[in-house]
């Protein structure tokens, strides 16, 4: 039986695109039939919950009663993936607390999949985290996620920046983030339903929508290169042994 | 299943092989079969599409977002128009496929009861061949039809394209000088009751033509009819073990 695995989706700055990529894991999941559960931590209001209603429950992460909502319950709940949108700017606080409470070391027991998403926007001052980040991190598995927010290239015109921060980290998978198209972004957003149920042309309770064809075409083909890198980086082996997944691959 | 509705595009990696052509006589033979018609042009100049039947055609471009709105989505909208067709033009035809095939455009096309047919204007050189082939790869339950223009001569691109067996070939026929100076000078539509006041020598010809050819455009109709119907029953057909 699969172990309980948590993914924690998050950065100290703000506007890089949290939500987004936890949004792409969710439906990640969901296109795998993997049960997964979400915690959004902008309490009171959650972003996460608005795409994700069925799924999602709003907490305040850095509350104790919160805290056991989301941690007590890994090994009894049905969903055996938990996805966390930590709220900007409390990545290192919320690494801090899992710390506190031995969390992160259940992860180096193995007893849970621990993983962390770290998301990164173009700028030193997001870049900057890393090193403090990585510092909780320790033997989870850690993802530096290079959001493209815009035209921005993190950088890879400059070796010397680009190395001193993403090849510092040894045990950290790079994970790029394409840039969606601005009007299918906002198209989404409007319609406040997953990427997945967009490109299928359906809204939030599961009818046929009248969404455009080519703006479902934009993100049916950005969602499909952002579930190749998390192909690429075996995230489905992390949720179930190699073993599971052959198993379900033969059934089907 | 039945098609509602269908989809038509001409395409061709190359300039001056008639494409036009081709896109103006299916145009105007959808018309006169009593269908409703609306014809897309990817090209722009005195030449192209729209310069020829103005009522009938709506210009198109693919390089921004919402040109690519306003051509795709219209081309899967259950607006009523039975036969749509594209004149994508060589300029466009890398970046138009690429786009169909980056939206999903054949599966969407399907899943809503649309015939999806690209005629593809057969050309000796290599870059042409390779390109027909990468088509079939990309749109494999897309009905692709080679159309040979003997305007350019009688070569025969059989062997060069791979097409064996029943893949049948949709022949342009040669237009007699005579009637060419007419057809090629826009605006010019097929169905223009005008034309029967051509010299008589003309109107025979060009009637004899125009006859080959949409007898074609006929068998390409039952092709178009067969996919859906394959399509239909292939889940019934029981498969070797």
């Amino acid at each position: 039986m699969a172990k309980p695995a948590v993914f924690l989706i998050g950065a100290d700055k703000g506007g890089v695109g949290k939500t987004t990529v936890a949004r792409t894991l969710l439906d990640y999941f969901g296109a795998r039939q993997v049960p997964t559960r979400a915690f959004d931590t902008e309490s009171p209001r959650g972003t996460l919950k608005r795409f994700h209603p069925d799924v999602t429950e709003v907490v305040d992460v850095t509350s104790a009663p919160d805290q056991m909502r989301i941690f007590d319950t890994l090994g009894s709940a049905d969903a055996k993936v938990t996805v966390i949108d930590v709220r900007a700017g409390l990545l290192s606080s919320t690494l801090q607390a899992l710390s506190d409470i031995g969390f992160i070391e259940l992860g180096k027991t193995g007893q849970i999949t621990f993983a962390v998403f770290h998301i990164l926007g173009p700028s030193i001052a997001s870049l900057e985290e890393i090193a403090e980040t990585s510092r909780f991190i320790g033997d989870a598995n850690h993802f530096l996620v290079k959001n493209h927010i815009n035209e921005a290239p993190f950088f890879e015109w400059d070796p010397a920046t680009y190395q001193s921060y993403f090849k510092k980290i040894k045990d950290a998978h790079e994970i790029t983030i394409p840039k969606l198209n601005e009007m299918a972004y906002e198209q989404v957003d409007v319609a406040a339903v997953p990427y997945a149920s967009f490109v299928a042309n359906k809204n939030a309770k599961g009818e046929v929508a009248n969404y455009s064809f080519v703006l479902r075409g934009y993100v049916r083909h950005w969602l499909g290169q952002v579930w190749r890198e998390y192909d690429r980086v075996k995230l489905l082996d992390l949720v179930s042994p190699k073993s599971e997944n052959s198993l379900r691959q033969v059934a089907g | 299943m039945l098609f509602r509705s269908c989809v038509i595009v001409v395409a061709s990696p190359r300039p001056r092989v008639g494409k036009t052509l081709l896109s103006r006589l299916l145009t105007d033979f959808h018309f006169q079969e009593g269908r409703s018609v609306a014809a897309f042009d990817l090209n722009a100049g005195k030449d192209a599409l729209a310069a020829f039947l103005p009522e009938r055609v709506i210009q198109s471009a693919i390089d921004g977002l919402k040109g690519q709105m306003a051509l795709f989505d219209r081309l899967i909208a259950d607006d009523g128009i039975t036969t749509k067709i594209v004149d994508i033009g060589h300029a466009s035809f890398e970046s138009f496929f690429m786009l169909a095939h980056r939206f999903g455009f054949a599966g969407e096309a399907r899943s809503r009861r649309i015939g999806f047919a690209i005629l593809y204007l057969l050309t000796p050189d290599p870059s042409s061949v390779e390109a027909y082939r990468s088509l079939r790869s990309q749109f494999p339950e897309v009905v692709l039809v080679p159309v040979h223009n003997e305007n350019f001569g009688v070569a025969q691109h059989r062997k060069r394209y791979g097409l064996t067996g029943i893949a049948s070939v949709i022949r342009l026929p040669q237009l007699a000088p005579a009637v060419r100076k007419y057809v090629e000078t826009p605006p010019f539509s097929f169905t223009d009751p005008r034309l029967a006041a051509l010299d008589m020598d003309v109107d025979i010809e060009l009637q004899h033509w125009l006859r080959r050819i949409y007898l074609e455009f006929r068998e390409l109709d039952l092709r178009i009819l067969l996919t859906d119907l394959k399509a239909s029953i292939g889940p019934l057909i029981p498969t070797a073990p």
